[in-house]
């Protein structure tokens, strides 16, 4: 009899039990055994960290269609691809930005400037302008009447008002819609007329922008042209509180994940955030514009948002992270008039004075596209080693360059390569030399006031913390 | 301010109810008016005047210290010239400040109605107050009180009028209104703050009133402003009642109060309709209610203006004074209900009628809120309006504070965040909902079915069996079945817990247990047996006993045989032996241990004593002769045993071993002998040089470390002494590796120190210096290279297989520490000595130069300037002795903290190991011939490893004695520090914990890989995230 002994391998010890489930490693787990885990760990994180910068090209398209500067812009709720612009021409564009195509267009919408565009419910789009009216439009590509979007189109209602109107916003849930002129209007969808005016006593000022809050949805808020940010209530029909500021906001936006966050867009080239609780102080100051910041919107998710500056670049910010925040530019794209993130969080667009809309990365160096699991798991292992090890100097530097200039071929940067590279972004050069004498008269206003504290009596007092001079008085 | 402040004090606003009283005081006062106004056209509102009333508390309230002591003069009553100048020099400035608020119109002052002027405390305060004194009071009136208002009135309202002349009423009113926003804060702060005091004063106001203390209790009331400004309230309606003049000025408003009061003002005169009169009264029932001091309103018209001090005394003794009537009954104790003023009248006219319901109006108002409210101007309504408004949205706001925290404070979050649980289904749901669709399903389906194994089949024919059982059958099988169970669970219960014990002692007492059972049942069997087996039980236990060297009679078989009593002859000897070997062992132990502890007391006394000297050299010689016997002795029994030291080769050895041994003992008793006398003047010469340099040695014995002064062996043992020293291995195992790398390391790099002009050793003088040629050779070969590091091990064995020998010779553990003491101290101090003379000498051409970084000098330097005083005065011996008793004592006291000594070592193996040397890598055994009459190879260069260190000549802290710079920062290491803590760690730990975790799959489970990298904020792509919104 032969007797054959055999080398035999049971599957279950090598190969997943079922078909979903994970290969079983044998592998040894005590870190005992892997010395080397931090250098390995250190080398993946830098080489995450030279990927990200290979690969951040955050620009995607550019919608055109506007002749003139796109003052506003609106998402349609519920939608990711809708998007609504309105321009100084008093041309209003509807886009539908997945396939990059006019859904509507509507050359004179409004004479003169339109103001504020927003979206009343499903297909129905608010349109304000200069022209002192405010028109509602069927968004559908052929309406009722049969007109397609390239038709001439007619507004299924005109509510005209009495000033020009600045900014138009809806109501989240109710059919009414809140205008901005000399004072705040609010108007039911069916009534020809505003419902009720709200405005704060002995204000003569003009409202330049206004918001509903989303989650509290009768709480309101505009500013105004007297560095003015007021809170109305509709339920108390009242303006409740009005604080003025050092210099005028030009846009705010509403955080939709923390019902009391609000975001001012002010003309002194910084962002703050409130908290309506207690407005005495921001509860952040946001620093890195150049000139004023023009138009701000919060990312769905409410942990970033987004801004456009007179200074011609888009800037997408952390909450709560004052600094350094992402820097968008392209060098046709010139002052940034409107900005605003899409409902997936994942995109940014931007409208400037050329007159085109710009679609950006949220996150620059994103891969798009359909990912698999171990991809995915991937690009999440090298965010947290990112982030981990954001502490490094080296990783730290090179998160900061721009690895735009380089070539994407280069894939292996050696360290003494890196050293010559820049250490922060590239931005156009009026914008760096802007940023440059800006610094140097904070510098030079700074050093003055030490002086005069150190040798005045005037200068006594402690000097005043950032937070509190934002704020002049808050009035009741 | 204060003064605009005080009556809108009594504005605060009570909330809703506020306003509606103002709304029905409002009314009423309507109503009143026209009525009236036909009937009294003459008496003017009440509220044009109001302002001066509050101008006048101000008043009051700047004159509050001159009235205090124009109040206590006041009994004397002089004081009126010397008030008044003040009082003018006041006026000024009153006047001044009416100017600021010139706006005010007399009208815009309705407003602050006398009702508003009372607040619940007020209202408080009066609350067992009754109206028959006020009556009373309304009808006594002093002439100087509404005389000196009159003045007053006057003065004040003459700025205020002439402002407001050219000005309408409307424009007064709105500067009223701009005025009033932060007076209105302002008030409510005071309010807040006043509350209590006014409730504290309330008791005095009551007793005031009852009783009319005179001044003091005018003091009080002037504390308290409220009282003042109302006390000014009567006065002013007092004198619109009855001076005509000023009322014309306004009649617009005609209010009830201000009736009541021209009605009692007119009651002096004539008395009018017993209605009319009920009516006055009612309506002033709920303004005077606030009255608190109705006395001072007795008084009716007089016009000089100096009387009013003589208006205070008056006040006070007219409290009680005033004729009952039926409007004004006698004070009694119980409460005045309204009813009991309405009485008498019931029969009277129908007028009655309305007015009981207006009256009932006020009394249904709840007892606190009495008080009927003007509606406030409509800036300050609007403006509380919206500061309301802003509380409720804030509150409202706030509501989603809890979620915001949460969100804020969640380590990982999909968005989007509200999305609908997509629901969980239960396995009783699916089943119900399963039908089978394949073939697969549908051909089980008909199995189960066919035997009837389904759920519902299942169900069926049990209960099909139990249907011909009858009832208690059934009942019986269920409680034996149940018992069954029961039983079986408890059972199982218990042994599951008994196995679970653990505890030793119990499994024991079980073992135990069992065994007596086991005994008890087997009693039957042979005696014999048993014997033997304990026998062999007993021999085993001795044999470990013995095997475990437990040599004390404490041992379990010693224990049982002790126990036993009587022994036969063979078990009595093996305890005897086995106790005196124990006995044996232990003195071993302990004459190692007492010959250590003797050397150490040696060192000690030493020490302590000067002449100790002389007793260590004693000692030594002692030692030497022992070691001369020892060696005899062993020669002795060298003969007689029989092992590898009787071969020849070892007899020639150990000859020339003892030979050299008792060479050395020679010289150094020839050395002990010439140098007694050098050493004397050494002695004085070097000063306490020797004992301080030989400083205090760390020995680590037995896990301990004991510092003691004065003994080098231990720190400057060398690989040779460590060798010799294996005798007292026993004791000194424990710090051997130290030891061996402490050695190994100074015999290397000896020239270092000098040349760093570190100071070594200071010499001995009483040992020898370095002679032995053949234990200086050895040495070198380490120096070079420590590849000798073999042939030193070599070395070590024999001399420890000798020192073994010797003990095994000499009974007496002493003679080998002797041995131990005597080698090492020769072999060591003789390396050093090499260097020790030249700095002695050095140190005494430089005369009375300190030396700096020289271990000992720093601590004894203020010792040696003593010294070396001493020395140049020239005095004797006992001079030097006296100072080396002093030395001594500062020896003592710093015995321990040879820190210098310490750093220089420090430093020394510092640079020791941060040199450039090479290591020999021959692994002995390969490459080469073994066997005997093989000759040594040559190290082989290739195997011999360069390692570059840092050379010291190099070194950053090189000539620097103080400091210690290290050489050791690794580049590659250094790209892993950071500079600070990151920000979100509080702790170097934190931080280092956090990097020291990798994240990859490498290093982690699946899951924990998954887990340590699931990003922070999550988003689907291509979903719509709304925003938060109030789920119901």
């Amino acid at each position: 009899m032969v007797k054959i002994s055999v080398l035999q391998h049971a599957p279950s010890t090598h190969l997943p039990a079922r078909p979903g489930d994970p290969t079983p490693t044998s592998r040894n787990l005590d870190p005992l055994m892997h010395p080397f885990a931090r250098a390995r760990e250190r080398t993946r994180a830098l080489n995450a960290v030279k990927m990200e910068r290979i690969f951040a090209k955050p620009f995607i398209a550019a919608l055109e269609g506007h002749v003139d500067a796109v003052e506003t812009m609106a998402r349609k709720p519920g939608t990711l691809n809708v998007v609504a612009s309105g321009s100084w021409d008093g041309g209003m564009i509807v886009h539908d930005i997945s396939l990059r195509r006019h859904i509507l267009r509507v050359d004179e919408a409004h004479k003169g400037k339109i103001s504020g565009v927003c979206f009343a419910d499903e297909d129905r789009l608010l349109t304000c302008g200069v022209d002192r009216n405010v028109k509602l439009w069927d968004t559908r590509e052929v309406d009722e009447n049969g007109a397609g979007p390239s038709d001439v189109r007619k507004p299924l209602n005109v509510f005209p008002g009495k000033s020009a109107f600045n900014s138009i916003d809806h109501h989240r849930t109710d059919p009414i819609f809140a205008t901005a002129s000399n004072i705040v209007q609010i108007w039911d969808e069916t009534k020809s007329a505003p419902i009720s005016n709200l405005s704060f006593p002995t204000s003569i000022e003009t409202i330049s922008a206004i918001k509903f809050n989303l989650s509290e949805s009768s709480v309101l808020a505009s500013i105004g042209s007297d560095r003015t940010f007021t809170l109305y209530d509709i339920r108390t029909g009242k303006a409740e509180r009005r604080i003025v500021m050092q210099m005028r906001s030009n846009a705010l936006s509403w955080s939709p994940t923390f019902p009391t966050t609000i975001l001012l867009a002010s003309e002194d080239h910084n962002l703050y955030t409130f908290d309506i609780r207690s407005l005495k102080t921001p509860s952040q100051i946001y620093k890195a514009h150049v000139a004023a910041v023009m138009s701000c919107d919060w990312s769905p998710t409410g942990h970033q948002f987004v801004s456009g500056g007179w200074d011609r670049t888009v800037r997408i910010w952390q909450e709560g992270r004052g600094t350094a925040p992402e820097v968008y530019h392209t060098k046709r794209m010139q002052r940034v008039t409107s900005t605003l993130f899409t409902s997936d969080a994942k995109y940014v667009l931007s409208g400037s004075d050329d007159g085109n809309i710009r679609i950006w990365k949220a996150r620059a160096h994103e891969k798009l596209g359909i990912l698999d699991s171990r991809e995915r798991a991937a690009i999440e292992y090298r965010e947290s080693l990112k982030q981990k090890w954001k502490t490094d100097a080296q990783v730290n530097k090179i998160s900061r360059s721009d690895f735009l200039s380089l070539f994407a071929s280069v894939y292996i940067v050696a360290d003494r390569q890196l050293s010559s590279l820049s250490r922060t972004r590239h931005i156009p050069k009026p914008v760096h030399k802007a940023g440059q004498l800006k610094r140097t008269m904070l510098e030079a206003q700074r050093v003055k006031e030490e002086r005069r504290r150190k040798h005045t009596r005037a200068g006594e007092s402690k000097p005043t913390a950032e937070k509190r001079k934002v704020v002049i008085a808050e009035q009741s | 301010m204060a003064r605009a402040q005080k009556p809108k004090q009594s504005r605060r606003p009570q909330a809703k109810s506020l306003k509606q009283n103002n709304l029905r005081g409002f009314a009423k006062r309507q109503s009143l008016k026209s009525q009236r106004s036909s009937k009294y056209s003459e008496s003017s509102d009440v509220y044009e005047y109001q302002p001066e009333n509050v101008r006048r508390s101000k008043v009051k309230l700047q004159l509050e210290k001159d009235e205090l002591d124009g109040a206590r003069r006041d009994i004397s009553g002089s004081e009126d010239e010397d008030d008044g100048p003040k009082r003018n020099g006041l006026r000024p400035r009153l006047v001044g400040e009416n100017d600021d608020e010139g706006g005010l119109g007399s009208d815009e002052d309705e407003e602050i109605d006398s009702d508003e002027a009372f607040d619940e405390s007020d209202e408080e305060r009066f609350a067992g107050f009754n109206f028959s004194t006020k009556k009373r009071s309304l009808q006594s009136r002093t002439v100087p009180l509404i005389d000196l208002n009159e003045d007053e009135v006057e003065l004040e309202e003459a700025p205020s009028e002439n402002a407001s002349a050219s000005e309408g009423e409307d424009s007064a009113a709105d500067d009223e209104e701009e005025g009033d926003p932060e007076d209105f804060i302002d008030v409510l702060d005071m309010i807040d703050g006043k509350g209590p005091a006014e409730s504290a004063d309330e008791g005095e106001h009551t007793q005031k009133e009852e009783r009319p203390s005179a001044s003091k209790a005018r003091v009080e009331g002037d504390d308290v402003p409220h009282l003042e400004d109302e006390d000014e309230d009567m006065h002013d309606e007092e004198d619109e009642g009855i001076s005509s003049d000023e009322s014309e000025e306004d009649e617009s408003h005609i209010s009830p109060m201000d009736d009541a009061i021209s009605a009692s003002g007119d009651e002096d005169d004539d008395v009018g309709t017993s209605l009319h009169d009920l009516q006055s009264f009612i309506t002033n029932l709920d303004a005077g209610q606030k009255r608190k001091a109705p006395d001072d309103e007795a008084a009716p018209t007089t016009e000089t203006g100096e009387a009013r001090r003589q208006k205070r005394r008056m006040l006070k003794e007219r409290t009680e004074a005033g004729e009952e009537n039926e409007f004004a009954p006698h004070r009694g104790a119980t409460k005045l209900n309204l009813d009991d003023l309405l009485n008498p009248l019931a029969s009277s006219s129908s007028n009655l009628l309305s007015l009981k319901k207006s009256a009932k109006i006020l009394t249904s108002i709840s007892a606190k809120n009495q008080t009927l409210s003007a509606p406030l101007p409509q800036r300050t309504q609007e403006r509380l309006d919206r500061e309301a408004a802003y509380q409720q949205t804030k509150e409202e706001v706030d509501k989603w504070s809890a979620t915001m925290k949460k969100i804020k404070e969640a380590e990982h979050l999909s968005f989007p965040l509200q999305a609908q649980p997509a629901g969980r289904t239960s396995n009783l749901e699916l089943a119900a909902k399963f039908k089978p669709t394949t073939e697969l399903e549908s051909a089980v389906d008909r199995l189960l079915k066919s035997a009837k194994m389904r759920e519902e089949d299942i169900a069926q024919t049990e209960s099909l069996k139990m249907n011909h059982l009858s009832v208690e059958e059934v009942s019986a099988r269920r409680a034996e079945l149940a018992k069954m169970r029961e039983l079986m669970f408890r059972a199982e219960a218990k042994a599951k817990r008994v196995a679970k014990i653990k505890s030793k002692t119990y499994r024991r007492i079980k073992k135990k247990e069992k065994a007596k059972i086991a005994a008890k049942l087997g009693e039957g069997s042979d005696d014999e047996d048993m014997n033997e087996e304990t026998r062999m039980k007993h021999e085993v236990e001795r044999a470990r006993e013995r095997a475990t060297l437990k040599h004390k009679n404490t041992g379990k078989w010693a224990k049982a045989m002790r126990a036993r009593g009587d022994l036969d002859e063979d078990q009595r000897r093996d305890i005897s032996e086995m106790l005196s070997r124990g006995e044996k062992l232990r003195r071993r132990i302990q004459g190692i241990g007492s010959g250590d502890e003797s050397e150490e007391g040696e060192d000690d006394t030493e020490d302590d004593e000067e002449g100790a000297a002389d007793r260590i050299k004693a000692s030594a010689f002692e030692e030497l002769a022992q070691l001369d016997k020892g060696s005899e002795g062993e020669e002795d029994s060298g003969r007689k045993g029989k092992s590898i030291f009787e071969m020849k080769f070892m007899k020639d050895a150990i000859a020339r071993d003892q030979q050299r041994a008792k060479q050395m003992a020679d010289d150094f008793v020839r050395e002990m002998g010439e140098s007694n006398h050098e050493d004397d003047e050494d002695d004085e010469l070097t000063g306490g040089r020797i004992e301080e340099s030989s400083g205090a040695t760390i020995e680590r014995v037995g896990g301990r470390v004991t510092y003691r002064p004065g003994a080098q062996q231990s720190q400057l043992r060398t690989v040779n002494s460590l060798a010799s020293d294996t005798s007292s291995i026993t004791l000194r195992s424990n710090d051997l590796p130290s030891d061996v790398a402490r050695s190994v390391t100074p015999s290397a790099t000896s020239p270092i120190p000098e040349k760093l002009g570190i100071a070594t050793e200071a010499p001995n003088p009483w040992l020898a210096p370095r002679q032995d040629p053949a234990k200086a050779v050895p040495k070198k070969h380490e120096i070079a290279v420590s590849k000798d590091s073999a042939s030193v091990e070599k070395s070590k064995n024999k001399l420890r297989k000798k020192a073994q020998k010797h003990e095994e010779e000499q009974s007496k553990a002493r003679n080998d520490a002797a041995v131990d003491i005597s080698m090492s101290n020769v072999m060591t101090l003789g390396d050093n000595s090499s260097a020790g003379p030249s700095k002695p000498k050095t140190r005494s051409q430089s005369g009375n130069q300190r030396d700096d970084g020289d271990d000992d000098s720093d601590v004894h330097s203020e010792v040696e300037e003593q010294e070396r005083l001493l020395d140049r005065k020239g005095k004797g011996k006992a001079n030097g002795v006296k100072a080396f008793e002093q030395r001594d004592l500062v020896a003592r006291a710093f015995a321990g903290d040879n820190v210098v000594r310490d750093f220089a070592e420090a430093k020394r193996r510092e640079m020791q190991e941060d040199a450039p040397k090479e290591v020999d890598t021959t692994l002995p055994g390969w490459g080469s011939w073994g066997g005997t009459g093989t000759r040594k190879a040559q190290p082989k260069p290739h195997l011999i490893k360069k390692v570059a260190g840092v050379d010291p000549t190099t070194r950053a802290d090189y000539k620097k004695a103080h400091v210690i710079i290290s050489e050791k920062r690794d580049k590659k290491a250094a790209k892993y520090m950071v500079k600070d803590l990151p920000y979100p760690y509080t702790s170097k730990a934190q931080f280092e914990r956090s990097m020291d975790i990798p994240i990859g799959t490498e290093w982690n489970t699946r899951v924990g890989f998954q887990r340590g990298t699931l990003p922070k904020i999550v988003t689907k792509p291509g979903t719509v995230i709304n925003p938060l919104e109030k789920l119901l």
